[in-house]
């Protein structure tokens, strides 16, 4: 049935706004149809600060993506980001009352209940609680518990949240566009869906989207999400550090760090000279190489170090410090920043694990796309939608992806 | 809590203004309009002239008025006649009843002149010699921070605000009936030391989101906060905080400010707690922080008499230019004018720190204190080679 189903994920980022039209196979994989693209304007940090003009921008990008893909797109799936973004495991327990001793469906719902009883700041609504592992009277995790038979039911969850209202803008600006959102799904969470495949997951993996506003983190290890965090740091960061150091005008640092920029240890770097020509308003200069592989290097380590620390901190035991010697299949790094020069180096470095680059994989269709890791997030949205949509029975990812807010937006949308 | 000279009554109004049901309060100054225009009824007038004849004539009613109080909480400026006199003089006064003394005092601006603040240099080494713990307040390290279009005015409100916050941490501390006491030991353990500098900070709000809202200000209160290097709580290694709040202030909210504080000061940091929750219902959740930093930044009472700036010390300033910005050392902040005062403005007056570029307009990213939208290399105080024009 979901041989012929469209999915369209919207990613409202920074640096540009991007729409990806895919068709899901039955095969559980996706082909895409096609791109909408346009610069980003009136969003910082990963987050709407111009309602008006953001709508704008969306309204281009799908307008974009229906010329090129010949879709009519009415539904669509969003990813949010942001530095409110909060997450923390929690275990919630069920006991089965004396007269049954069969768990059924619906215990599994309450034991997600009992799981998010917990006290959210007053402005905080939950955004995802994705499962980790069931236990069933001490026999550690099992997959799918209904059916068996058992006394006590408990549930590992992953609990992602944030505030109401700041999620809520993501919503309206796409409501002015008469566009029903299906659901909005965390950031780290939808390019985990294509970066990573589960081997990956079941080893150990850090993924890392290192986009212009925001550098959002996930960890999976024994095949569930662990960990996730957001920092409201990126690439845009990189631009503003250059321009204050080497005293250019924005424009200008950004291509500087796009052509000539490196994030490796200025240490290696092969030195000399760099020179800018004269512009309209703007006067030619000459760069130290040196200097401006100092300013990146320093702020792209910063990030990764404030990364480690996060992870580091986020718990004890199997989510602490311990955590990074788990992660066999070691560091993921997509989203713009990872067509950065050298950056791997310095994960490497930071990390102590093997670093790959990566982008979308086992998706089909545009090659140039699912090539650029920029338009990881917005693939991983569709794949995403695919999961939660369809009804294959086989594939563990479906119960390990989380019921988000959908129901909640879609019957607010109409 | 005896105020003394202008700024004492001037901050003690201002309390009696916040909290009418106050009690304790007694003014002290040679001047007649001031202490008529106070609000605090007991007052003691000390004759005008020669300060030294004026302390005579009042000390039989200062030792009434001292009497039988726990504790004897002097507050003032210093560096004026009758503060930088007085003060030293009553706590010696105070010590001789064997009543535990504390003084919370203020120095200076450096506008103010080399003579005041030698003046309070040397009055607050008496102070120190006689007291159980001294608070410091440098008018100069609060003004660190302001633009500089503050109005003169605007400067010394802001001081008088600062020295009501800690007067109330003090006050605060020294009164607790709580279950879980700030000891005066642990004071003077912090504030005892002479040449160190205090930090303070001061928070109160109410309703569902206080405790977070409390924590934020507090731990923006302008002395706590270095300027372009984050929060002057890294690495001290004692912090005081006492929190007090309704009847309904929980556990977990206590547990989470001091979880904040230690995340912030770092682990090596020995945070004590006092709490105080008060009968009433109503009553605003507050924060207090003291904590002092040792030998590093500001030696409030060895500062106004450095020698003056060599030439060589001048040189390295320049040289060291990018240094600077990151340490945003406040010793450079107070050094008093001299000769060379336009040279050393010139360093101190770099205004990197502020940089946030073009996210100037946004939230700001702060983590562990620290402006992460401020480049990296000028938080880590790294030197960048500026291009050359062709």
């Amino acid at each position: 049935m979901a041989s012929d189903q469209i999915y369209v994920g919207l990613e409202i980022g920074t640096t540009k706004i991007c729409v990806i039209v895919s068709e899901g196979r039955s095969d559980g994989t996706i082909s895409i149809l096609g791109v909408g693209e346009t610069p980003s304007r009136g969003v910082r940090k990963g987050e709407i600060i111009d309602l008006a003009t953001a709508t704008e921008c969306i309204r281009e990008a799908l307008l974009d993506a229906e010329e090129k893909t010949n879709v009519e797109i009415g539904n669509v799936w969003v990813a949010i980001t942001g530095s409110h973004l909060r997450s923390f495991n929690n275990r919630g327990t069920f006991m089965l009352p004396d007269e049954r001793d069969e768990i059924l469906q619906e215990d599994l719902v309450t034991v997600e209940t009992n799981a998010k009883e917990v006290a959210l700041p007053p402005p905080n609504i939950f955004l995802h609680t994705i499962l980790q592992a069931y236990h069933v009277d001490g026999n550690h995790n099992i997959i799918s518990p209904v059916g068996m038979a058992g006394r006590r039911l408990e549930a590992d969850f992953h609990i992602v949240h944030g505030i109401k209202t700041r999620i809520y803008n993501t919503f309206n600006c796409i409501k002015a566009l008469n566009l029903v959102v299906e659901d909005v799904v965390l950031s780290s969470l939808a390019s985990a869906q294509v970066v990573v495949t589960q081997n990956q997951k079941d080893l150990g993996v850090l993924v890392i989207d290192m986009g212009g506003g925001t550098t959002d983190y996930m960890v999976y290890h024994d095949g569930a999400v662990r960990c996730s965090g957001v920092l409201a740091l990126g690439g845009d960061h990189i631009t503003s550090d250059i321009s204050i150091g080497l005293r250019l005008p924005i424009a200008r640092a950004e291509t500087l760090k796009i052509q000539e920029g490196s994030a490796a240890d200025p240490l290696n770097s092969s030195g000399g000279i760099i020179t800018l020509k004269n512009d309209p308003g703007f006067l030619g200069c000459e760069i130290d190489r040196v200097s401006l592989d100092t300013v990146i290097h320093l702020r792209v380590r910063e990030i990764f170090d404030l990364v480690r620390r996060d992870i580091e901190n986020s718990g004890e035991g199997i989510t602490g410090k311990g955590l990074f010697e788990m992660l066999g299949a070691g560091v993921m790094i997509t989203g713009g920043c990872a067509k950065l020069r050298g950056i791997a180096s310095v994960a490497e470095d930071v990390f102590q694990l093997p670093v790959q680059l990566t982008r979308a994989r086992n998706v089909g269709g545009a090659t140039q796309t699912f090539e650029n890791p920029q338009f990881s997030t917005a693939i991983g949205l569709t794949k995403y939608a695919m999961a939660v949509s369809s009804n294959l029975p086989d594939e563990s990812i479906f119960q390990r992806v989380s019921r988000g807010l959908g129901g909640l937006f879609r019957s607010k949308s109409k | 809590m005896i105020g003394v000279g202008n700024a004492g009554i001037t901050v003690l109004d201002l309390m009696a203004l916040e909290d009418p049901g106050v009690k304790g309060l007694f003014v002290i100054n040679n001047d007649a309009d001031s202490l008529g225009s106070s609000i605090i009824p007991d007052r003691i007038l000390v004759p005008e002239g020669d300060p030294r004849k004026g302390f005579q004539a009042i000390d039989e009613e200062f030792g009434r008025v001292i009497k039988g109080a726990p504790a004897v909480l002097l507050c003032g400026g210093l560096g004026g006649e009758t503060g930088s006199f007085l003060l030293p003089a009553l706590a010696v006064r105070a010590k001789a009843e064997a009543i535990t003394t504390l003084a919370c005092v203020g120095l200076p601006f450096s506008f103010e002149g080399r003579h005041r603040r030698e003046h309070a240099a040397s009055s607050l080494k008496k102070l120190y010699e006689h007291c159980d713990a001294v608070a410091v307040i440098d008018n100069e390290a609060l003004s660190g921070g302001s633009p500089s279009t503050t109005a003169v005015g605007e400067a010394f409100k802001v001081a008088d605000r600062t020295l009501l916050a800690s007067l109330l941490a003090l006050q605060g501390m020294l009164g607790t009936s709580g279950p879980v006491k700030i000891t005066r030991s642990d004071i003077s353990g912090v504030l005892g030391m002479p040449g160190s500098q205090t930090h303070f900070g001061f928070g109160r709000a109410k309703g569902s989101n206080r405790l977070h809202e409390a924590l934020e200000r507090t731990l923006k209160s302008p002395l706590l906060v270095l300027p372009g290097k984050g929060s002057a709580l890294v690495g001290t290694p004692t912090v005081l905080l006492f929190v007090r709040g309704p009847k309904d202030l929980s556990f977990a909210e206590v547990k989470m400010a001091v979880a904040e504080i230690e995340r912030i000061a770092g682990e090596n940091c020995h945070v004590k707690v006092g709490v105080q929750a008060e009968e009433s219902t109503t009553f605003p959740l507050e924060l207090f922080i003291i904590a002092s930093s040792k030998g590093g930044t500001a030696n409030a009472a060895e500062l106004p008499i450095d020698p003056p700036l060599s030439l060589s010390d001048g040189a390295q300033h320049g040289k060291n230019g990018g240094k600077e910005v990151q340490v945003a050392d406040t010793t450079k902040q107070v050094k008093p004018p001299k000769k060379t005062a336009a040279k050393q403005t010139q360093g101190t007056l770099n205004l990197d720190p502020y940089q946030r570029g073009r996210f100037d307009r946004s939230e700001p990213t702060i983590m562990a204190g620290e402006d992460l939208d401020v480049p990296t290399f000028l938080r880590k105080g790294i030197k960048i080679t500026p291009p050359r024009k062709q």
